[in-house]
């Protein structure tokens, strides 16, 4: 069969995006669960008639898994609504393959995005919210969806679950050192906003990759991150290479093994995580989303 | 931060220097060591300058000097500014033109020439406004839309924005005499640079192509040397190579958070091509790590998602 394609021109990747998928669950509370198919991850909360999902997962095969395993613990329900937590494919990237009829909720600049992207597979938002704070229903499910700031991708949400002391924010902090090269953080403000929800009264974080973790690993994060930008300074100011993997990679992990080197992935990721990071202060930042005071350049600007 | 509110308001004070974005305290030698300039007159009134890695260009008028960008420290500045001075003894740097906002071109105008007027495309000035960068001054002369003309000083050229390729605003300037083209980190000899920071991936080749509608033998790039239509063109093919490959990684089920695999498979596939290229072994493997992400992701802002005029300028 032929594929919903997200941005892809290539037919090699025809049997990536229908390559048959292990999407599992695992139950939160008595109406949340959290779903995973082995790195990526996503909630999903039962409401009175119908399910809300957050994202579709990066294939039209592990959309297909994801709704097959909402189906398989909610039989009785539809997917009414999704939520997209941000923009990128890989996360929110094929709607149409997960519930085609379904709302589909997201910020406004998300919303922006992907109607410039037009990607295949990826369904626009019909239900747009403005503002950083908002306290939603849908079908009974209460829950509030939060936007700080750019922290990641365009018009990211992070959604708190005050009945189950529960955090999920996608693609911000990790339960590791997993970050590789950091695709579209917006660095300047990243720990600042991100710290800021350390305010909610969380125990348990769904990141959206990896394990569930909790509140004292997301200040881990939060403190990791924070501790890499110092360290990047720290190498620049100090005639590194700071264009070379190797160097860089050599240099954080000094700085940083002793604190920081029993998180998982951090031999292998700290390299390319450094020189993300260590571009910021070179290049001064990418965008408006990247100053003290974040906004954006809006598409007829262009 | 205008320039007015800059020269008021100080900068490090441990080491003397303008510090950019770094919120580190202490003395940060690396912004005021000296860097070591090569000057070559490239056509005309076009001189060429480059500290080894960052280049660009600058312009005697009839009075004056006319500066692309600054260099990427305040002593990286000053070099320039000795570079220029070393030419054109009694002839002040009277403007600055800037290429873009990052800070390792157009960082330092305050170490540059801190009294000149300074030519900023309006996408790249609200950055420059936003960021409040220590050294960077903001503009003074704003110019919006695709196309400018200028005569300053007797110098004639036109800026052009032709749609977004990296960064915000970022401009080429086009000598139509002199039949040069000097545009900054876009096409830059060998491949691309680490992982394409602040690279619109969507719209760039497109764009670029623009520029072949003009008539120009000569193109100076922000990095590295001089090249000509031919290495501009063959620049431009390595992008749609790296997309075709990233597109065939994922096929092949290559894991974009496995950088050794992505290395490996770098090695495989791209280097009885590309092998010989300029920093292949330093960077080759980032810029397909990057592409990756690119298609995975879906592209990054509106900036990488715009549909861009790809009509001939």
């Amino acid at each position: 069969m032929t594929e919903h394609q997200g941005i892809f021109t290539s037919a090699a990747v025809q049997d990536y995006l229908s390559a048959e998928a292990t999407v599992s669950s695992e139950q939160l509370s008595d109406r949340l669960w959290t779903v995973s198919d082995g790195k990526y991850r996503s909630v999903f909360v039962e409401a009175k008639s119908s399910v809300i999902a957050f994202d579709t997962f990066g294939t039209p095969a592990r959309a297909r898994a994801y709704a097959a395993e909402i189906g398989r613990r909610i039989p009785d329900k539809p997917v009414s609504t999704i939520i997209y937590t941000h923009d990128h494919l890989d996360h929110a990237g094929f709607a149409a393959d997960l519930a085609p009829d379904a709302t589909i909720v997201a910020d406004e600049m998300t919303a922006k995005v992907i109607s410039l992207r037009n990607a295949d597979g990826q369904l626009a938002v019909t239900d747009v919210l403005s503002g950083q704070e908002h306290k939603v229903d849908f079908d009974g499910a209460e829950f509030t969806l939060l936007n700080r700031g750019p922290v990641h991708g365009t018009g990211h949400l992070s959604a708190y679950f005050d009945d189950e002391n529960l955090f999920f924010s996608s693609d911000t902090i990790l339960a590791n050192a997993r970050y590789g090269l950091m695709p579209d953080y917006h660095i300047a403000n990243f720990v600042r906003i991100m710290r800021s929800f350390l305010d909610l009264d969380f125990e348990r974080f769904v990141p959206g990759r990896y394990e569930v973790s909790d509140r004292k690993r997301f200040e881990e994060g939060c403190d990791y991150l924070e501790a890499m930008q110092i360290a990047c300074q720290q190498a620049f100011i100090s005639f590194t290479p700071i264009w070379v993997h190797d160097a860089m990679a050599a240099y954080v992990q000094n700085e940083l093994g002793e604190r920081f080197g029993h998180l998982d992935g951090f031999a292998e990721h700290s390299g390319q995580t450094a020189i993300r990071i260590v571009h910021h202060y070179l290049m001064g930042g990418w965008g408006l989303e990247d100053t003290p005071d974040p906004g954006i350049l809006l598409a007829e600007q262009f | 931060m205008t320039k007015e509110e800059q020269q008021q308001d100080g900068h490090d004070e441990s080491s003397g220097e303008h510090c950019g974005i770094f919120t580190i305290p202490g003395s940060h030698g690396i912004q005021g060591a000296w860097r070591d300039i090569t000057y070559v007159p490239v056509r005309d009134n076009i001189w060429s300058v480059s500290e080894g890695i960052y280049r660009t260009i600058f312009v005697e008028g009839d009075n004056g000097v006319i500066a692309f960008d600054t260099f990427g420290t305040p002593g990286g500045a000053r070099a320039f500014a000795g570079a220029i001075a070393r030419i054109f003894p009694k002839k002040p740097v009277h403007t600055i033109v800037y290429s873009h906002e990052h800070l390792d071109h157009t960082g330092y105008a305050a170490d540059l020439a801190p009294d000149a007027d300074i030519v900023a495309h309006d996408l790249c000035h609200r950055v420059i406004l936003g960021r409040k960068s220590d050294g960077q001054f903001a503009g003074t002369e704003i110019w919006s839309g695709e196309r400018k003309q200028y005569n300053i000083d007797g110098v004639e050229f036109e800026l052009i924005y032709p749609g977004p390729t990296h960064g915000d605003g970022n401009v080429a300037a086009y000598f139509p005499q002199s039949r040069l083209l000097f545009m900054v980190d876009t096409v830059i000899p060998g491949v691309g640079y680490t992982f394409f920071p602040d690279w619109h991936l969507s719209p760039y080749v497109p764009v670029m192509r623009r520029f072949l509608s003009l008539d120009w033998d000569t193109f100076v790039p922000g990095h590295f040397w001089i090249t000509d239509r031919k290495g501009f063109q063959d620049n431009l093919e390595y992008y749609e190579q790296m997309a075709e490959i990233a597109q065939e990684a994922i096929g092949d089920g290559l894991d974009v958070d496995d950088f050794a695999d992505v290395t490996r498979y770098t090695y495989e596939h791209l280097e009885p091509k590309y092998g010989r290229f300029f920093r292949f072994d330093e960077y080759c493997a980032m810029n397909l790590s990057r592409y990756i992400s690119h298609y995975l992701t879906g592209g990054w802002g509106i900036e990488g998602n715009v549909s861009p005029d790809t009509s001939p300028l």
